[in-house]
Formats: structure tokens, C-alpha cells, sequence
């Protein structure tokens, strides 16, 4: 589903990423661990295809090149990020957000945008799901909402978009225990044989709700070990430095 | 010019009743005007859009003379639909319609204030301008206890048929104890190139809520200005909406003094400009007494060499304890050639007061719109989201449910 090959990126003349491959298949969870400015972030918005980077190197989602395409069609093809600081949208209903973008991808996908009952019904049961307070749903889009209501609020959004690649960059820090489970489920429910996840953490303990096929150590903008849940247990014992 | 205006005048006082009384007054508001010229950037309040080079730049053959005996033709495809409301249409300047149709008609008297005295005392050569040339003027008296049950929509129409480049409307209100009033001016003009000058002067009593809505939408080639006097009494309350996007220059201008306890004003604004269009909002609240509250939003969103400029003035009086005024700005640039100036004044003189002001400004935000984006929305729809989030917040301010949904369809809004 998804191939990086050997991706540098800079940003302002600083390497961020060097060297960095990564192949994701189809109905598989990766976990990236690393320490601060290990290039996580960096990861997640190329990804996403956040502007000013200078990158080389290729990624190919579903064999297409990904840098041919622009932020908004790789939301269309599928590609979702969870981002780690969500942004507050003053004045833009989080209702109407949400249908604009249902429907925006639907619509790029060829699908019946849905009318206005269709959707709330829809909205109305993935909330249920996961425990989102409906009439948030009603005010303006993050504003004034805690940090682990952002958090639920971007995965609110991946289960409406139901994206077949979802990155969830950082998506546990700040969250109390409960939050993290309802996270985890959210990202439970959506797994499948089809749909994959790229999980960006710190710590091994949303891993404890999210089991891993795969854990990767970045450190200094690449990949330095590879291995199943057992290593985050290892990190989480010695720490990153005994990597380097 | 001043041949010109003198020129227009006679041919003004030939044309027209006027007894030799009002003549005596309109030449003096005349003298005045010829002496001072349009009001230019040398003066504090025009510093920021210059009137008089703008006048000269934008309209070649300035004249002032327009013949009020002719009538002209209602086109009822300008009115607005779906919303009841009463009516007074000006085409041209002239007043071609006033109906209070679904009032009490005992309730509200239409008074013709032209044979008297009509001087108002305001530093601002425009309004001389006004008075000199001024066709009619009434004073509307809506009566102690009465609450309009539709609002009044002004039209303020000019079509093909108009005689002069310049134009005067002056109209007088006066809300009695306890009365209500919601206003609505609505611009809609078919010509290009003329300078309307309008004259609004309320007198609000205690109690009397008068709720005044501005709506210049539909791009236009004209120069506008527009002024409100409010005076307010005790425990009254104005709320004055402005929609500033249509026309090539609109300044508006309010000066409201807050003359009673516990009276407010709420002063909310939008900008919405492309194309080397100059708009302004300058107000000034007078708080004169104890427990007086003031309150000012105005955004701004600026495409490509358009101008917008905000000043507002709060002064309090040394008597007036306990004041609570508060003003904020906020600007979208959306091109590097667009420009936004604010300039707040406090000048107070009491201590026991709370007073704030603040402005920011800049282009939108790029993480914001990366992120709508990384949800599926395109460049320009982010961008319009946003924008539309923007200017909502000012638009919430509006508290009549009625008109606030017709601005919405009228700007294009989405809740």
C-alpha cells in the first residue's frame, strides 16, 4: 500500500530525514517510535503533503507517486493524518466541517454526497461510538475544547472518512486512560484486512490497546531497528539511548 | 468647483418651493461648504482615505443639481423578497415611497421637518454639503410604547435617469419612550461614479431600542458616505451593523452620544473588499454619564489593492464612572497590496473605568488551511471556510434572528 524509498527531507537547510525507507501493506499496524526531533512529525506531514520541505527520494502509495499529488487528493485517496496539535477553526461549525469534508471525498471518489439527515445519522453514531459529546459537534470546530477532546475529535474524523492509510501522529500524548482506550478502539473498529495504520508515538502505552504487527525505531531521521511489539517493550525498559 | 456649486444652487432654489427663509439658511450651509471644500487628509478623521482626492480622481464632472419635480419608476425586482418589512425608497435622492403598512399608523408620524431649521452643529464640511442641497427631510416619530412589528428597509437606489454626480438624503428619527426600531439600509445602485451623502440623526429615548443594519453588498462604481448622529437616554440601547463591500469608497461614520445611565451602544462591522475599493468605519462613543457601555467588532477581508481603515474613538467623560467600552479589529489580507489601518482612541477621564482595545491583522493562516485540506477540501474551499468562520463571528452579533439570516443568504454565508 505504501512504499518510501530512501526519503531526505530538509527543512530550511537542516536534514530531517535521511535515508528513510518504510513498506506498509495492506491490514497492517506500524508503530514509529523515537525521542524529540527524531523526525516523526516530519514523517507524518510529508506524508500528508505539508508545504515547504525540500524532499528527494520516493514514496508511492498504492503505486502512485504521492508527490504528485496535492495535500487535499491524497485525502481523496485515502490518506489520513491525526494530527498532534489539532487545529482551532474560529467561526466553522464542526458539523458543517465534517460534511464538507464527507463529502468532498466521497464526491472525488464518485460516491452519493450525502444530504443533510444522511449525514447526521451517520455523525450521530460514530460519536455513540466513541463517546463524543454530540452537541460539541454543534460549536465551532476545536475551539475551546480540551486537549483529549481534539484528540477524539480527529478520530471522530477517521472513522467518518474510514481512510485506508491513517496516521495518528502522537494521537496518545496529553490523553488521560480513558481517552486512550476510546482512541484505541476507534482505531480497533477501523482495522480491517484493507485499511492500514502508521502509528507515531513516544511511549509503548497506547501499544498496550493497539497491538502492533510492526515497531520501528527512528532515530536521527532513519530507521535504525525494526522488530514486532516485543521491541517497544525493550525501548520502554532501556530507553532510546541504548539504540544509538 | 465653487462656480459649479454656486450654479447648481441657483438653479436648485429656481426650481423648488423654497420660502426665502430657507433659501437664507441652505446659502449659508452653501458659504459653508464653498469655504471648506471637501473634508481632506490634513484633517485627523480623513487621514487615512482623503475624500476630496478621491471625489476629484474618481468623478470628472462633479455637479449637484438634481431635479426633484420628476418622479421615477419603482423597479420592484430590487426589493427584498421573502422578508415582510416597511418601506421608504429614495431613487435618485428623492423620496418616492413611504409606507408603514404593517404598523398602527397611529402610531408613527411622518413629519416634514424641510421649513425648519435643520442646521447641525458637526465639524464635518458634508454635512453642509448636505443641508444646502437637500430635497426633503422628514423626521419619522415612532410613539412611546411601540414596537415596529416588521423593520423598515431604506432603499437607496440610483438608475440612469439621475441629473447631478452627487447626491443628498437626510432623514430624521425620533424612538419615544420605550419604542422600537429596526432599520435597514439597502444599497442598490445601476449607476456609477456619484457621491451620496447620507444623513441619518436619532434621538433615542428612554427605553427605545433602535437596531440600525448597513448593507452595501452589490459591487458598485459610487462613493458613499454615510452618518449617524445617535443621541441616547437613559437605559436605551443602539445596535448598528455595517456590511461595507460594495461600492468603490464608503466611509461610515457614527458619532453616538451616550447621554443617559445604563444606555449602550454596539457598533459591529465587515469589510469585504477587492479591487482598489476604499472603505471606512469611523466611529466616535461619547460616554457622558455613570454606567454607560460601549462595544465594537469590526473584520476586515482584503483582496488585492484594497484599502480598509478603522478608527475609533471612546471618550469618557470625567463624570462618567463605571464606563465599559470595548473595541477589536481584525484583518485577512489576502494579497501583499492590500491594506488595513487601525487607529483606536481612548481619551478618558474618569478612574473607575474598564476600557480595552485591540487589533491584529495578517493572511490567513497556512497550517489552518493545511489542515482543512488534509480532510479532503480544496485550496479554495479551505480558504473560503475560513473566511466564512471569520466573518460569522461578527455576523452572530447581529441580534435580530430575521435580518441576521438575510445577511447571511446576502453575503453567502454558511452556518
Amino acid at each position: 500500500m505504501l512504499k518510501i524509498n530512501n526519503l531526505n527531507a530538509n527543512i530550511e537547510n537542516k536534514s530531517i530525514l535521511n535515508g528513510f525507507s518504510l513498506d506498509i501493506n495492506p491490514g497492517e499496524i506500524h508503530a514509529i517510535m523515537g525521542p524529540n526531533g527524531s523526525g516523526k512529525s516530519t514523517l507524518s506531514n510529508i506524508l500528508s503533503g505539508k508545504k515547504g520541505y525540500e524532499v528527494s527520494g520516493e514514496i508511492l502509495f498504492e503505486n502512485k507517486n504521492l508527490f504528485d499529488l496535492e495535500t487535499e487528493e491524497r485525502a481523496h485517496k485515502g490518506i489520513f493524518l491525526a494530527f498532534q496539535y489539532p487545529l482551532e477553526i474560529p467561526g466553522v461549525n464542526t458539523n458543517i466541517f465534517l460534511k464538507t469534508s464527507l463529502n468532498a471525498i466521497r464526491k472525488a471518489r464518485g460516491e452519493k454526497e450525502l444530504d443533510a439527515i444522511e449525514f447526521l445519522k451517520l455523525v450521530k453514531q460514530k460519536a455513540k461510538e466513541l463517546k463524543f459529546d454530540e452537541e460539541k459537534l454543534k460549536r465551532q470546530l476545536n475551539v475551546g475544547f480540551s486537549g483529549g477532546e481534539k484528540k477524539k475529535n480527529e478520530i471522530l474524523q477517521m472513522s467518518m472518512l474510514a481512510p485506508k492509510l491513517s496516521i495518528l501522529d502522537e494521537t496518545d500524548s496529553g490523553l488521560d486512560i480513558d481517552a486512550l482506550k476510546i482512541v484505541a478502539d476507534g482505531v480497533n473498529t477501523l482495522r480491517n484486512k484493507n485499511n492500514s495504520f502508521l502509528i507515531i508515538t513516544h511511549y509503548q502505552r497506547l501499544l498496550d490497546y493497539i497491538k502492533p504487527d510492526f515497531v520501528h525505531v527512528l532515530m536521527n531521521g532513519k530507521i535504525i531497528r525494526s522488530g514486532g511489539p516485543e521491541l517497544a517493550i525493550e525501548l520502554e525498559k532501556k530507553g532510546y539511548e541504548s539504540f544509538n | 468647483m465653487s462656480e459649479q456649486l454656486q450654479s447648481d444652487f441657483d438653479k436648485l432654489v429656481k426650481t423648488s418651493k423654497f420660502s426665502s427663509e430657507e433659501i437664507k439658511f441652505k446659502k449659508n450651509f452653501l458659504d459653508n461648504f464653498i469655504k471648506n471644500g471637501f473634508p481632506n487628509r490634513k484633517q485627523e478623521d480623513w487621514k487615512f482615505l482623503d475624500i476630496s482626492q478621491i471625489i476629484k480622481k474618481n468623478i470628472s464632472d462633479l455637479s449637484f443639481f438634481n431635479d426633484y419635480s420628476q418622479s421615477n419608476k419603482i423597479d420592484p425586482s430590487f426589493l427584498v423578497d421573502g422578508l415582510e418589512h416597511n418601506k421608504i425608497i429614495f431613487i435618485n435622492g428623492k423620496i418616492e415611497k413611504i409606507d408603514f403598512n404593517f404598523e398602527d399608523q397611529n402610531k408613527i408620524e411622518i413629519i416634514d421637518k424641510t421649513k425648519k431649521d435643520i442646521s447641525f452643529d458637526y465639524e464635518n464640511s458634508l454635512i453642509d454639503l448636505n443641508s444646502a442641497f437637500i430635497d426633503k427631510v422628514f423626521k419619522i416619530l415612532i410613539k412611546k410604547n411601540y414596537s415596529l412589528k416588521k423593520p423598515l428597509i431604506i432603499y437607496h437606489l440610483t438608475n440612469d435617469k439621475i441629473k447631478s454626480t452627487n447626491i443628498n438624503l437626510r432623514l430624521d428619527f425620533e424612538l419615544a419612550e420605550n419604542s422600537c426600531l429596526k432599520l435597514v439600509d439597502y444599497f442598490a445602485n445601476t449607476t456609477a461614479k456619484n457621491f451620496i451623502n447620507i444623513f441619518y440623526n436619532f434621538n433615542l429615548e428612554k427605553d427605545s431600542i433602535l437596531k440600525n443594519y448597513k448593507i452595501d453588498k452589490f459591487r458598485n462604481n459610487n462613493l458613499k458616505y454615510s452618518f449617524n448622529n445617535i443621541e441616547q437616554d437613559n437605559n436605551s440601547v443602539s445596535e448598528t451593523f455595517i456590511l461595507s463591500a460594495g461600492s468603490d469608497y464608503f466611509k461610515n461614520e457614527i458619532n453616538c452620544n451616550l447621554n443617559g445611565e445604563y444606555s449602550s451602544a454596539f457598533i459591529n462591522g465587515i469589510f469585504s473588499l477587492k479591487e482598489n475599493q476604499q472603505h471606512e468605519i469611523r466611529t466616535t462613543i461619547n460616554h457622558l454619564v455613570e454606567n454607560t457601555k460601549s462595544y465594537q467588532l469590526i473584520k476586515s477581508v482584503l483582496g488585492k489593492n484594497s484599502k480598509s481603515a478603522y478608527q475609533g474613538r471612546i471618550f469618557v467623560n470625567s463624570k462618567a464612572q463605571k464606563t465599559d467600552g470595548y473595541q477589536l479589529s481584525k484583518a485577512i489580507l489576502l494579497d501583499e497590496t492590500s491594506e488595513f489601518n487601525a487607529k483606536p482612541e481612548l481619551e478618558i477621564y474618569a478612574d473607575d473605568v474598564k476600557c480595552s482595545h485591540g487589533s491584529a491583522s495578517g493572511s490567513l493562516d497556512e497550517n489552518s488551511i493545511f489542515y482543512l485540506m488534509s480532510r479532503g477540501l480544496n485550496y479554495q474551499q479551505s480558504k473560503e471556510l475560513l473566511i466564512n468562520g471569520f466573518l460569522m463571528d461578527v455576523v452572530e452579533k447581529i441580534t435580530d434572528v430575521e435580518i441576521k439570516n438575510l445577511i447571511i443568504n446576502i453575503i453567502g454565508l454558511k452556518q
